[in-house]
């Protein structure tokens, strides 16, 4: 009983709270706990206003955003106009293809309301993989995942049509739903 | 054509307030600001300079907090643990080892005849060596009692300053106090001091302050972490070598080589020159000072090729010149601190400069100054 309220004591009930929400993260599905726990010390947090942008199409990109509260939009400009293409809540994630690659941002993200960003940098990233041999292929494997769910959805939009590499860049920026299989 | 602004005609023939009051230039702002910090910095260096040090403390405290954070236990409570058990170690060795460097320090400090005459006696007994062996070194040597004068008048200058030491002394017990205070806070508070720096930079620089946090936190992490294990092993190593060489106050002189290190290129001269000037005057013979010289020229050997890359490893990137250079400037500027922080700091300012020059350069569309065939031009490094 002693030990149980000691830890109670001791414990950070909002780095728990992130903890869990990371672990609901499908890109970090099937990471153990304490692996969480590496990746939570190694990101930033930052609260964006309602309206606020987080980042501009054409930017250059060197950071995955978490959704921890709060809601976030993703727009593209389309021909002209600008389109809203997601929308996500807590514990959804955006700009994943800048831990891959150095290419510049093609869709903005903007804050509806109030909202808090865990902000995971790339260079924290693989320091975080390097010499993690488990996490590492956890992590790979979960992002490939939603690159194979990004291009199938790609693909089944322009049915009939093969999707140049340029179509296939828009979709992977417009993944609203990182896990959804959209052939099945 | 000039265009009429709403609000132009009710104003006045003769230049207008607002006129009057326009703002000067952000560069001549910047550049007011930066000689204004300066100043500050330079005037309150005493504080400064403690500042940095329970920094530089705080890095290398900051993976065991951040282990503890990593498994949801609150960062105070982390940090009291880790200072409570620091003071339960630091109290525990000196109850075992201060007897002991006590002994050390007695016996160099207390030893009768003085140290000079010790030392002149040691270099006689080295020139009888080297005349028996070569008869025609004898006129190389100058008579006995012109090199105790000159020994003498030397040692004096070198300790003329010593006397100035106890008028340091509050000094001393006040950074003894304030340094694990302000690292006890700066570890506590780092964490939050960031997150109040965070929102209040806007999403436009975001990434790139963050990228410049990321390299200039990395860069100083890894090069103090480095650094005082470097020191440690250094210590451990001459400590062991000058007690197999049966060598006086070896871990007196163990501890020191270990501290010196801690001086880019002047530390080990230091080290080894300090055991060197012992071994002579235990010894008053070549041969065991050969050893010793020996022992510090394989344990730099091994420092340099086995033991930095696997502390320092690739932290700091500056050409050996501006190393040196920057070692010297800071000599000049903070001392001995200096020293210690020139390296880390200039780093920190190279790393930063190419970060940013790379960003305008990302940015203006111009071509990477060192373009890799089939790979995207990289704005930041972090």
């Amino acid at each position: 009983m002693a030990s149980l309220h000691w830890r109670e004591w001791a414990t950070d009930p909002e780095q728990l709270r992130r903890l869990d929400l990371l672990g609901k993260v499908p890109l970090f599905a099937g990471l153990s706990w304490r692996q969480l726990g590496k990746l939570l010390v190694k990101l930033f947090e930052k609260d964006y206003a309602p309206g606020e942008t987080i980042f501009l199409e054409g930017e250059p990109g060197k950071a995955l955003f978490i959704v921890l509260d709060g809601r976030v939009s993703i727009f593209h400009a389309g021909h002209g106009a600008e389109e809203r293409v997601a929308t996500l809540a807590p514990g959804a994630y955006f700009g994943e293809l800048a831990l891959i690659d150095d290419l510049p941002r093609s869709a903005s993200a903007r804050a509806d309301v109030h909202s808090a960003l865990l902000i995971l940098y790339k260079s924290h990233f693989d320091d975080l993989i390097e010499g993690h041999s488990t996490i590492v292929i956890r992590v790979m494997g979960n992002l490939l995942k939603t690159l194979a769910g990004y291009v199938r959805a790609a693909h089944a939009r322009g049915a009939g049509h093969v999707a140049t590499l340029p179509e296939i860049a828009t979709a992977l920026e417009q993944g609203e739903k990182p896990l959804e299989r959209p052939d099945r | 054509m000039n265009r009429v602004r709403p609000g132009d005609a009710t104003k006045g023939a003769g230049p207008s307030r607002s006129a009057r009051l326009t703002p000067p230039p952000a560069s001549i702002l910047w550049g007011v600001a930066i000689v204004i910090t300066t100043l500050l910095v330079y005037v309150s260096r005493e504080l400064v300079l403690l500042l940095i040090l329970s920094a530089a403390l705080a890095y290398l405290l900051s993976p065991l907090v951040r282990m503890a954070e990593s498994a949801a236990i609150k960062r105070e409570t982390a940090v009291t643990g880790l200072f409570i058990t620091l003071v339960v170690t630091l109290l525990l060795a000196a109850y075992f080892l201060v007897p002991r460097l006590r002994v050390e320090v007695n016996a160099l400090s207390g030893n009768k005849p003085s140290f000079t005459e010790r030392l002149d006696e040691a270099i006689d007994w080295i020139q009888k060596e080297i005349i028996a062996d070569y008869p025609a070194a004898r006129r190389m040597f100058p008579e006995r009692e012109a090199r105790y004068d000159r020994l003498n008048a030397f040692i004096e200058h070198q300790t003329a300053n010593l006397p100035n030491l106890a008028s340091h002394l509050a000094t001393i017990v006040l950074a003894g106090v304030l340094i694990p205070f302000f690292t006890y806070f700066l570890l506590r508070d780092s964490r939050r001091i960031v997150q109040f720096l965070m929102d209040r930079l806007p999403p436009a620089h975001i990434e790139t302050s963050v990228a410049v946090w990321c390299e200039i936190d990395r860069i100083i992490g890894r090069y103090l972490r480095g650094l005082a294990m470097d020191g440690l092993v250094i210590g451990v190593a001459a400590a062991s070598g000058l007690w197999v060489l049966g060598v006086n106050y070896p871990l007196l002189l163990g501890a020191f080589s270990g501290l010196a290190n801690v001086v880019p290129y002047l530390g080990p001269i230091l080290g080894g020159g300090v055991a060197m000037l012992i071994a002579l005057i235990q010894f008053k013979s070549l041969a065991p000072l050969g050893k010793v010289l020996m022992l510090y020229l394989v344990i730099k050997l091994l420092d340099d090729v086995v033991i930095q890359p696997m502390t320092i490893g690739h932290s700091v990137h500056l050409h050996p010149l501006l190393l040196i250079a920057s070692v010297i400037v800071g000599g000049h500027a903070f001392g001995l601190i200096g020293m210690i922080i020139a390296v880390p700091a200039v780093t920190v300012l190279q790393e930063t400069t190419k970060l940013m020059l790379e960003r305008r350069r990302y940015q203006a569309g111009l071509p990477d100054t060192h373009p890799r065939k089939g790979v995207p031009v990289q704005p930041f490094v972090c």
